[in-house]
């Protein structure tokens, strides 16, 4: 059991008789800890500091720069986004939790991480861009450290240094990733703090106070998207492989519950002080919310069925990247035969599993928590490569990588250099921009305006005077009873429509603006196509 | 009330963070144990027993000590010179290993256990007082590995771990037997890292010279051992302490709540006198604030347990903005933590005891957690008291011997 040696030592035993009175002076070392049974042969350096931070910090940077430049111009804004940001403006500006009554769609954790960023933007000036899209900037540091911990963890999954950083490079310059992190999405907060639960598990010192804090990241990656929850399984068996043949796993297990559940149970508990919690009449309830989300959420079909809602999602995921998409898959499969790899790759299994049921919903945005996962499984199989190579022919090891990159650049990067070539220059966004400016500077008596519109712009036309209240977002006024309520006339009470490719969408299944679109004309529009965007003046003399 | 929120928080965290010390991670609690002794003895003990009023246990107490594989050791049994039952066992034991067993009669007319220890003192020959109480079972080879830690780690101060046993005698003894648990098998080992210790009443053994440098124990304090403790922190002597549950020393709960509670009161009153000593002091600033916080531990301890159900309960019942009334249940958060790892340390503790820990025992542990909270606070309540009325005498806890019992009945089933 000990490992402390006593050369001095005689092996007899000295047989003292009883009580002589006198200290025998020791010769030994004063030693602190005499037992290190514990403690691993080699301890590997983890820490990101020296030579290899200053890799992952230039990568980092990198991918930083090219998701930065033209955040504002590509892509095409999307409406959640808008939602979001307008609801980081609700708690930065102390109206609650959402600017409508806030109905638990969604827990509220990580637009209220956005309103803390919030300030991020104006550092950079506002010039030719909308509010919606300077509040990608905001989303800059939370990329940064997604990127960062894609390394870190490929670091703690014990792969070497080139593999770490082609899985954060493959991750951070994909197309796809380019084109869906630019996005305000509550999915990268969501992703960001599940990667950092899973870091935190894979601790090399395995601290209990990592664990703990492990289980509290894990509830705030469900506090900001509740279906995050789907990769729990990847971090708890990341937490119970870490601590196998240690004595502090009972304790490990116990902090990274107390911390998961004692953060997560902040939710439910706001709600049930709110008296929100069981569905009621006349009120909202989280488990209300529940049930919609789970049962009568209509579902996106079969992403195996040409033509369904989900499977042209995957579809246009596939056009920006075939590469990442198709590559992490296998590289997924190959990572759940090997036992220290298979953390990351059951939580990508997991997702693509409930990505493939045959109905049920699929957003835009799901594919943000698969790639970094997939990410990391791609890594592992590049470092299962490298380990191929014998240790002691040093050329041979050194060859791998560069084969593997030489490959890469041949036929994946002419792919993705033109994908991130429309991503740094295209300007999809310039109809909005041109559609805010007019409804700033060509509408007036704009306090006393009604106008119903996307979120996108809602922020947009508060910022510009448009009263909060008289600023409605296209949705509500079919689907929230205290809109409707405002409007006494019905729809003779708004004066502007603004018609947006978000709001036309969704028409069709919103009587109420589906007639605003019907007794209105148009005051001007921006843009051709399916992307025009038309401001519409209510024709309120119509029958 | 977020202000009260934030300082209950607080407390409640920094009281997990320390009591969750050992087990931070794989090696601090491999550093925790004992070294496996090389067998050689070279240290002489003389092993102080204090008894009063103890001649139910005392004779099995001494037995037990004389079964210790380390060769060089004497045991001093105190006893007064008013209890002729306790001295008639004592001197019956010394006639059977002379030699061995000394009694020396203690003819203060105040009896308490530092005065006994004192007596005692001028009659010690060993190289190491190490102190026992009437009731402990001492294991035959931990002598040996105090030997060994003291030679290999150059301390003056090896306090060995103290372990309450029969915690299915009662759903207080639960919580009891877990507090000491979680004390001597974690958080003491972090105050001697940290060089302000406050020590435990049995199973510590003081190199000789030290404590008559240190002129003993104080006969006025009702808590001798943290005093003791403080004392010797204070002149910078390095105290070790090492838990290894087949090595602890096994003692018994109170057997009423009310003793529980005089016993608890007399902690709090003597913690709250070494306090007021002041020696703690002369620490340098780092350890002058641990010695503080510890000191005043029992009663903030005391005051949160019961101050955060109360918080949560108003919380819940009273018509607050939800942001206060979310405020309230911050402190809760470190509470029901440290009420999760007492669960997976009830089951640990069964495991390294070989004891049988039953649904209803954790069903104890989750109900008992509020009402032993409770009794705490009343404890130091009646601490402040009694030492501001200046009623500083010696409330005694009775033993029944209820561990040997579940000894036997082990042995038995075993």
């Amino acid at each position: 059991m000990t490992t402390t040696s006593e050369p001095q030592q005689t092996t007899t035993t000295a047989l003292i008789p009883k009580a002589r009175g006198r200290l025998v002076e020791t010769t030994l070392p004063r030693l602190p800890a005499p037992d290190h049974e514990q403690r691993p042969a080699r301890v590997r350096r983890r820490a990101l500091i020296g030579g290899e931070g200053l890799l992952a910090g230039a990568l980092t940077t990198l991918v930083l720069t090219v998701l930065g430049v033209n955040i504002s111009g590509y892509p095409m804004v999307n409406d959640d986004e808008g939602t979001y940001l307008a609801q980081a403006w609700a708690v930065a500006n102390g109206q609650g939790l959402a600017h409508y009554t806030y109905w638990y769609d969604h827990p509220p954790l990580a637009w209220i991480q956005l309103a803390g960023l919030s300030w991020i933007p104006g550092l950079f000036g506002t010039e030719g861009s909308t509010v919606a899209t300077t509040g990608r900037i905001a989303m800059l540091p939370v990329i940064a450290a997604v990127v960062l911990l894609v390394y870190v963890i490929c670091r703690r999954l014990g792969m070497a240094v080139w593999p770490s950083a082609a899985a954060l490079l493959v991750f951070g310059l994909s197309p796809l990733t380019v084109v869906m992190y630019r996005g305000v999405y509550l999915d990268t907060f969501a992703v960001v703090w599940m990667l950092a639960a899973l870091a935190l598990v894979l601790s090399p010192r395995r601290n209990l106070w990592h664990f703990t804090a492990a289980g509290a990241a894990t509830a705030i990656a469900v506090l900001s998207k509740e279906t995050m929850l789907v990769t729990l399984p990847a971090v708890v068996l990341a937490l119970w492989q870490h601590t196998a043949r240690s004595s502090t796993r009972p304790w490990a297990a116990g902090g990274y519950l107390s911390g998961l559940v004692l953060v997560g149970v902040f939710y439910p508990l706001y709600a049930l002080l709110r008296g929100e919690l069981f569905p009621g009449a006349d009120h909202v309830s989280l488990i209300g919310a529940w049930q919609f989300q789970l049962g009568s959420r209509a579902g996106s079909g079969s992403v195996f069925t040409d033509g369904s809602i989900a499977g042209n999602l995957v579809g246009s995921w596939l056009d920006h990247d075939p590469y990442l998409l198709a590559g992490g898959l296998i590289a997924t499969v190959v990572c759940l035969f090997v036992r220290r790899l298979r953390p990351p790759a059951v939580a990508g299994a997991i997702l693509v599993l409930i990505a493939c049921r045959p109905s049920g919903h699929l957003p835009v945005m799901y594919v943000v928590q698969l790639l970094p996962f997939f990410a990391i499984a791609v890594g592992g199989v590049l470092d299962l490569v490298g380990r191929r190579a014998p240790a002691r022919r040093r050329l041979l090891r050194l060859a791998v990588p560069l084969v593997l990159a030489v490959l890469a650049a041949t036929f994946v990067a002419p792919r993705w250099w033109a994908g991130n070539q429309v991503a740094l220059t295209a300007d999809y966004h310039d109809g909005y921009v041109a559609a805010a400016r007019y409804l700033r500077d060509e509408v007036p008596d704009r306090a006393n305006t009604t106008i119903v519109l996307d979120d996108v712009l809602w922020l947009e036309c508060v910022d510009a005077g448009y009263r909060p209240e008289r600023t409605i977002w296209f949705y509500k006024l079919d689907l929230d009873p205290a809109v409707a309520a405002r409007l006494p006339n019905g729809w003779r009470d708004v004066d502007y429509l603004v018609s947006t490719p978000a709001l036309r969408g969704d028409s069709t299944s919103l009587p109420a603006v589906n007639t605003l679109l019907t007794n209105s004309t148009v005051a001007a529009g921006f843009g051709e196509g399916e992307g025009r965007i038309e401001i519409r003046r209510i024709n309120k003399e119509n029958p | 009330m977020i202000l009260i929120s934030v300082v209950l928080a607080t407390f409640a965290a920094v009281t997990l963070w320390w009591t969750m010390h050992a087990w931070r991670t794989p090696e601090t609690l491999a550093a925790t144990r004992f070294a496996e002794p090389d067998g050689d003895h070279r240290l002489t003990f003389s092993l102080l027993l204090p008894a009063r009023h103890e001649q139910a246990v005392l004779e099995h107490t001494i037995q037990r000590l004389l079964h210790s594989t380390h060769q060089g050791y004497e045991i001093i049994v105190i006893v007064g010179h008013d209890d002729p039952d306790t001295a008639a066992v004592a001197h019956a034991a010394a006639a059977k290993a002379p030699g061995r067993v000394l009694v020396v009669t203690d003819h203060n007319e105040v009896k308490n256990k530092p005065r006994a220890l004192n007596t005692a003192l001028p009659f010690v020959r060993g190289d190491v007082v190490g102190v026992f109480d009437a009731e402990d079972q001492v294991h035959p080879h931990l002598l040996e590995h105090v030997d060994h830690a003291f030679r290999t780690t150059g301390a003056d101060v090896v306090q060995g771990g103290v372990q309450l046993i029969n915690f299915h005698s009662s759903w207080y003894s639960l919580h009891n037997c877990l507090e000491y648990f979680f004390w001597f098998r974690s958080r003491l080992h972090l105050h001697a890292d940290k060089g302000f210790i406050p020590l435990g009443g049995n199973t510590v053994f003081v190199r000789t010279d030290v404590l008559r440098t240190a002129n003993g124990w104080d006969g006025t304090c009702l808590a001798e051992d943290c005093d003791l403790g403080v004392r010797l922190s204070s002149r910078g002597a390095k105290v070790v302490v090492a838990y290894e549950a087949s090595l602890v020393t096994r003692e018994e709960t109170p057997d009423t709540i009310g003793s529980l509670l005089k016993q608890r009161t007399r902690w709090n009153q003597g913690f709250l006198q070494v306090l007021r000593k002041g020696e703690w002091r002369r620490l340098p600033l780092r350890q002058r604030v641990l010695a503080r916080y510890t000191l005043t531990g029992p009663f903030l301890q005391a005051f949160s347990g019961v101050a955060i159900p109360i918080g949560v309960a108003v919380g819940v019942l009273a018509d607050l903005p939800v942001g206060i009334a979310l405020a309230t249940f911050v402190p809760f958060v470190p509470m029901a933590a440290n009420i999760v790892f007492q669960t997976i340390g009830l089951r640990d503790f069964g495991k390294q005891y070989r004891l049988r820990i039953r649904p209803r025992h954790y069903a104890w542990l989750l109900a008992g957690a509020f009402p032993y909270a409770l009794l705490l606070s009343v404890a130091a309540l009646r601490a402040v008291w009694r030492e501001y009325s200046g009623r500083r005498d010696w409330e005694l806890t009775t033993h029944v011997g209820a561990h040997l019992q579940n000894a036997n009945a082990e042995a038995g089933a075993a």
